[in-house]
């Protein structure tokens, strides 16, 4: 069972487990200039039973339940193929690493240890590696700007779904509570696949207040997501 | 950087001696470490400093719940047919069993998948898609030299599904009714045939003796039509100098079939002169 939506002002709310029930909002790309305003098309949610846990899940998937690893992908493919496409870019090689972390959790689901975190954070801590991985590489670097630039053409034809969910608001809000170097290099870290160094160097500051800003920014992002 | 001895993992410092000491101690890279910020060095270094520090282990498991909701914020929905190709794909790949050790929490095994499982193929004008590969086995030639996928997959038993797995759509092709058969010489050495079925738009490809290439090289298979080349994946190793079988499906007009020497990683579009050209006739 989900909380309800917590009340507006709040971002302390516990919930200590990943949202898993989205609204779609198909964000319609058919050309440069088209606005960024969502068309709301709320659609039911992609399957999945609400409120499964998705530890449950990965736990089953390890015995080799299709149906779980189907539910897992319900419940994951979201946020990882978001993330990777933040920092990736390329839409196709985005849904190649998306697809490349949910067959390495169905590949290593006897290995995740509900003790050392949620499932949710083993399979999204697997995704921004491996797409941080793929960045780094030289050689998929000139991979990826190829494929974007093959795929930019019909990309923008094809119409894109925006997840927004509990947590997306209470992210949200929660990174707003941050200071201003703090969601800097946060975001600039998880969303665009920066190292520290590179983060310093691209806002002008000093290399150890980066990483203390990280730090302290994501402490300060768990307090006011109310996780552990 | 400075590595010297390693501080008291506590988080309190005289003042004025912060700056030398936060370039020493590892754990104020606790949060550029869960955000994947940090040089391979770091990391290790870091791994070390985890390895003996129960704060810091409950710190990074308290982080990363943190930047799963980072993840979760930033969802945006698969395309359709996405988890159904997935679906396939998870079904030809053998999974771990469990440890009875544990494993570091969001420990990375380095594992690629399959690019042998997955194929893009492009039709024109249309969304790319993917479609699982159906690499591999054999079809004459017998399961035991069923192409094993890359690292990824473990012993015979694995083989042999993968091979049985797949089989059927090599099948599907050799007894396709239009089914036709091309062989052309490979320029570098070596032979190359492609069985096609028209009406399936697909075909198996199969190598004879190919050079043998350094292990950073492979030879990569494409399709080339009028919107540019589509990598159709990588051969794999030759086993008693037969490379392939692979199973290509979504034939457009016009397209040919091609080879070139790539990374062993592949490569999105050509980077050396093709080795082969074949057209399909399409």
């Amino acid at each position: 069972m989900w909380p309800r939506q917590p009340s507006s002002s709040a971002c302390g709310q516990a919930d200590r487990a990943i949202s898993t029930e989205y609204t779609y909002v198909n964000v319609s790309r058919t050309g440069p200039g088209a606005p960024g305003a969502p068309r709301e098309t709320a659609s039911p949610g992609s399957g999945g039973p609400p409120g499964a846990d998705l530890g449950v899940l990965i736990a089953r998937v390890a015995r080799g339940d299709e149906d779980a690893f189907r539910g897992v992908f319900d419940h994951a493919a979201g946020p990882v193929l978001g993330t990777v496409r933040r920092i990736l870019r390329d839409p196709a090689q985005s849904e190649e690493v998306m697809q490349e972390v949910l067959l390495e959790v169905w590949r290593t689901a006897a290995r995740f240890d509900p003790a050392a975190g949620s499932g949710a954070a083993w399979i999204m801590t697997l995704a921004h590696r491996r797409a941080v991985d793929r960045v780094r590489s030289e050689h998929s670097a000139a991979q990826r700007e190829l494929r974007a630039a093959v795929a930019s053409v019909d990309y923008d034809e094809v119409a894109e779904a925006v997840e927004v969910s509990l947590d997306h608001e209470r992210v949200r809000r929660c990174l707003t509570s941050l200071t201003e170097l703090q969601r800097e290099a946060v975001t600039l870290a998880y969303y665009r696949g920066y190292t520290y160094r590179e983060v310093a160097e691209l806002l002008g500051v000093a290399v150890g207040t980066i990483k203390t800003r990280m730090r302290d920014g994501l402490i300060r992002l768990r307090d006011c997501l109310g996780v552990e | 950087m400075a590595e010297g001895r390693k501080p008291p993992a506590g988080r309190r410092r005289a003042p004025g001696r912060v700056a030398r000491l936060s370039r020493a101690d590892p754990h104020t890279l606790v949060g550029a470490y869960v955000m994947d910020a940090v040089s391979d060095g770091d990391r290790a270094r870091f791994d070390q400093h985890l390895a003996s520090c129960e704060t810091c282990q409950a710190e990074v498991r308290g982080l990363r719940e943190a930047t799963a909701r980072l993840a979760a914020a930033a969802a945006i929905r698969p395309r359709a047919g996405l988890r159904e190709q997935t679906m396939l794909a998870a079904g030809q790949i053998r999974q771990l069993p469990p440890v009875t050790r544990d494993s570091p929490a969001g420990r990375v095994t380095r594992w690629r998948v399959p690019r042998h499982a997955l194929v893009r193929l492009t039709g024109a004008g249309r969304p790319r898609a993917w479609v699982p590969r159906l690499a591999v086995a054999v079809a004459a030639a017998s399961v035991a030299a069923a192409v094993v996928m890359g690292s990824a997959m473990h012993g015979a038993e694995s083989r042999l599904s993968l091979a049985q797995g797949r089989s059927h759509a090599i099948a599907a092709v050799l007894s396709a009714p239009d089914v036709t058969m091309m062989t052309a010489e490979v320029r570098s050495g070596g032979s190359a045939t492609v069985v096609m079925s028209h009406r399936d738009r697909a075909l198996v490809f199969t190598a004879a003796d190919l050079p043998a290439l350094p292990g950073s090289r492979s030879y990569e298979l494409w399709l080339m039509g009028p919107g540019g080349p589509r990598p159709a994946g990588m051969l794999p190793a030759a086993r008693r100098g037969m490379s392939g079988p692979m199973v290509v499906s979504g034939l457009a007009r016009g397209d040919k079939v091609s080879l070139t020497v790539e990374p062993a990683s592949g490569s999105a579009r050509p980077t050396s002169p093709p080795i082969l050209m074949l057209g399909l006739g399409t």
